[in-house]
């Protein structure tokens, strides 16, 4: 499993796409049609429990399943952790949302530490992890 | 060299870039500071006031460019210092009318490149503004994905590409050789004193 992570339109989909020669077909996208910004959603609100699509070779937009997870009350690391072996190989893309203000809204502050419970998972599951800065990438473990 | 600075706010951005345009200098080229800045009130006249007051006795030039860089004069062969790419989209993407260029970012970049080549020896200023957990309205999010766009031209373009975090340097982009140059200038006793 390679773990892409980088701050919001570094080129993280755009390293993935090259590095492993994706199509779009190969790539699942966490973004559902569900705006789970909507205040209207709150935490542990009954909404359909997240999937992902593990059969594609790359995961998108994590922190939108994460954010999904905070809405639903499920915990992300738990989802994944149950899901291992379909995962195995795959290559998750994720924003990086640790570097800011403290949110004053619940449900930010509660996607904000999942998504770093999550990465923090992830990254030590990884056999590659790769930030992104402005389109270059480091390697932070191989 | 063409150099792209990147990092988070209030981190030593400005003072290491000052100190890398006036080491492209040292062989007696004009050194030009490039002032995005569009002064909207007192607290931005405040900031202009305190950073002219960090530039003095460093010998720069200053420009004034708040739009079309693509019509800047200078003498070229001069070493410059571009600050900022962030104010520079902000003008250019959000007019006084109310009107918004929702385009901005493209023109921006070409004409940043153009800069670019022109001079060889500047180096650009932008903002890291892009991990923080914060999901913003329609037009920030706009401005944020233009930032990006131009910041990535700039560093694909550039030849060497800095973040610097908390004076602290990590060059992305450059020889090994420059790379270590640049690390030793900010840690030398002659570089930069980041003001607190």
């Amino acid at each position: 499993m390679h773990l892409i992570f980088g701050g919001a339109y570094q080129g993280k989909l755009d390293y993935a796409k090259e590095r492993y020669q994706l199509k779009a077909e190969d790539i699942y996208f966490c973004g559902a049609e569900t705006d789970w910004c909507s205040p209207d959603l709150g935490m542990g609100d009954p909404v359909p429990a997240p999937e992902i699509d593990f059969t594609k070779k790359a995961i998108d937009g994590l922190e939108e399943f994460v954010l999904s997870c905070v809405c639903s009350g499920v915990e992300a690391k738990a989802y994944l952790k149950a899901h291992r072996e379909e995962w195995k190989d795959s290559i998750f893309i994720c924003t990086d949302i640790s570097s800011g203000v403290v949110p004053c809204d619940k449900k930010q502050r509660a996607w904000r530490e999942m998504v770093g419970r999550t990465l923090m998972y992830l990254g030590k599951e990884a056999e590659e992890v790769t930030r992104i800065f402005c389109g270059l990438p480091q390697t932070i473990k191989k | 060299m063409n150099i792209f600075i990147s990092g988070g706010c209030k981190n030593g951005k400005s003072y290491y870039a000052q100190s890398l345009a006036k080491l492209q200098a040292e062989d007696g080229r004009p050194l030009y500071y490039v002032a995005t800045m569009k002064p909207a009130d007192e607290e931005d006249q405040t900031r202009i006031r305190r950073h002219q007051k960090e530039r003095e006795g460093w010998g720069f030039e200053t420009i004034e460019q708040s739009g079309n860089i693509g019509g800047m004069e200078a003498d070229f062969s001069g070493s410059f210092l571009f600050d900022s790419v962030t104010a520079l989209l902000s003008n250019e993407m959000f007019h006084r009318d109310g009107t918004i260029d929702r385009e901005a970012h493209l023109k921006i970049a070409e004409e940043l490149v153009q800069l670019a080549e022109k001079s060889g020896n500047i180096v650009f200023v932008s903002d890291y503004l892009y991990s923080d957990a914060v999901k913003y309205d329609e037009l920030t999010e706009l401005y944020r994905k233009g930032l990006a766009w131009i910041d990535r031209r700039l560093a694909k373009k550039c030849d060497v590409v800095i973040e610097v975090t908390f004076g602290n340097v990590r060059v992305w982009k450059g020889s090994e050789e420059d790379a270590q140059r640049l690390k030793r200038l900010a840690d030398s006793e002659a570089g930069p004193v980041f003001p607190i």
